[in-house]
């Protein structure tokens, strides 16, 4: 153990208070452990039973983000609002960039698209940094579409190959990607984006936006070219740190948008459980919002030059199980 | 067939291009899609190199590979020679081949030898090696931070620069990583 690090992440965690305290947003603790966690179709909750002191019994999962508290107190009339505390993921590796249990930074704002987003995370992370004595360049973070992504790194229109999964199985064969059968228009975007683009976009802060709308379930499209949704993911150095989207209220495309990760989870093998209908019920009041998730580790690990999350957690997975 | 999962360093994949032994992999689960392991792979024909992206979820071929120990001889401009411990038979690899590991090598060396069909694809060295810091200046200029902890950079045998903490002096065996390049810990003294 380097205490320093453990202190550093400490001190990474209060900066990022500092900053959502200073601008005016309200930190909420919301529930980590809940009725109906998110169903994301590649998402794992950790499940557990609670019982009532008469024996009732409850099934319960920890949250793997605290997305629908916060969009439900969206819609209670709460405005620019933060949540900071640890979220858990089930089957995923225990390895350099993962631990079940990390410290996930969420926030919104009502009235408001991706353009505030990618300016509150390039202001905070300016701030953190530059407190931290690790300030970056001056220099506005880059943005670029994910289409102009794909153009610049792997020489792909990717405008051609929206929803059209032969036009994408064609591009990962002349990229020597493997082609399954069972791949997904998302799996082969993915082969190529994982190999091509990611590791390349290099140490400038980077976001990049505007999903194909398959890839973003829970955001608006884009009014000016509905093939695409309004979703930003940042990156510093090919690591993603934050994952936002201008929010969907549309309760009825929302349902809908469920009940197809819900055919694919079932097709994948995975559980599925019932839609949140408190969720729904809440979402047409929450307005035009817009939030974004941010991993605190990655941003400490690379404040600190550390290459493991391990090191930075006070007692790391492996020495927990 | 095989699982992605399988992946390791050293092991050589074989699709209708032909024979590709993976350098580099890394498990990557990106939450929103599936899980997947990129790879750098180097095809073992014309020693082109690439990134792929497979699911874990589907079926690749891995061909057969074998472990060799063999001792490491001399460096010249055909590349690295080893000597099979049990056939001494002498096998050349070209400096490409064995890349950035080939300065952790060392006269006499023993090492694993990754071969297909009798012909060497990969070097693996041990993870851990101890060497002797033959230059270290006691500065205080030009430090940089690594984890909060002010370092510096030594020369070690075989004119290895690598970045040590500030107490490491001239002389002192050190213990590296050779997979990251990165200090481990300051040897014990025997």
């Amino acid at each position: 153990m380097n205490p320093d690090l453990i202190r550093a992440r400490s001190q990474v965690v209060k900066l990022v208070r500092r900053y959502f305290d200073e601008q005016g947003f309200l930190e909420l603790q919301t529930p980590r452990l809940v009725g109906v966690p998110g169903q994301e179709p590649h998402l794992e909750p950790m499940w557990s039973e609670m019982k009532e002191a008469d024996g009732t019994s409850h099934r319960g999962a920890l949250i793997t983000s605290p997305e629908y508290a916060m969009k439900r107190l969206l819609a209670a009339g709460f405005d620019k609002i933060y949540d900071l505390g640890p979220c858990f993921r089930n089957g995923e590796p225990w390895d350099g960039t993962h631990d079940p249990e990390f410290l996930m930074l969420e926030w919104y704002r009502r009235d408001a698209g991706l353009e505030e987003l990618m300016r509150d995370t390039e202001n905070m992370v300016k701030f953190v940094a530059k407190e931290f004595g690790k300030p970056f360049p001056e220099a506005a973070f880059r943005r670029l579409t994910v289409k102009e992504a794909m153009q610049q790194y792997a020489n792909l229109d990717l405008d051609a190959l929206l929803e059209n999964r032969e036009a994408m199985a064609q591009a990962c064969r002349e990229h020597h990607q493997t082609v399954g059968e069972h791949d997904t228009w998302d799996d082969l975007f993915f082969k190529i984006f994982l190999s091509e683009v990611e590791p390349k976009l290099g140490e400038v802060p980077t976001f990049l936006y505007n999903y194909p709308v398959s890839m973003a379930a829970l955001a608006r499209k884009d009014p000016q070219d509905p093939r695409y949704a309004l979703r930003t993911e940042f990156y510093i150095g090919s690591l993603e740190l934050a994952n936002g989207f201008a929010e969907l209220s549309d309760a009825t495309e929302q349902r809908s948008r469920f009940e197809e990760e819900q055919a694919l989870r079932k097709s994948l093998g995975k559980e599925i459980w019932p839609i949140d209908e408190r969720f729904m019920q809440a979402l047409p009041n929450m307005g035009n919002a817009a939030g974004i998730a941010f991993g605190v580790d990655r941003l400490a690990m690379l404040l600190t030059g550390t290459q493991s999350i391990s090191d930075l957690m006070p007692i790391p997975v492996r020495e927990r199980f | 067939m095989a699982s992605p999962n399988d992946i390791k360093k050293g092991v050589v994949i074989k699709d209708s291009s032909g024979l590709w032994l993976v350098v580099e992999f890394q498990h990557i689960n990106p939450g929103k899609g599936a899980a997947f392991v990129r790879t750098r792979i180097r095809n073992l024909e014309s020693g082109k190199t690439l990134e792929a992206t497979y699911k874990t979820s589907e079926t690749i071929e891995l061909v057969e590979v074998e472990h060799r120990r063999m001792q490491y001889l001399y460096h010249d401009a055909s590349g690295y020679t080893f000597m099979d411990q049990a056939s001494f038979d002498q096998v050349t690899m070209p400096d490409d081949a064995v890349g950035d590991q080939g300065k952790y090598l060392r006269d006499g060396m023993e090492v694993n030898i990754t071969t297909h069909e009798g012909r060497p694809l990969s070097v693996e060295l041990p993870r851990k090696m101890t060497f002797k810091v033959i230059e270290a200046m006691d500065v205080t200029g030009g430090n940089t931070v690594s984890g909060g902890n002010l370092t510096k950079e030594v020369t070690v045998e075989g004119g290895i620069k690598i970045h040590v903490p500030m107490f490491i002096k001239q002389g002192e065996d050190v213990i590296v990583n050779t997979e990251t390049g990165e200090y481990v810990e300051r040897a014990k003294k025997e």
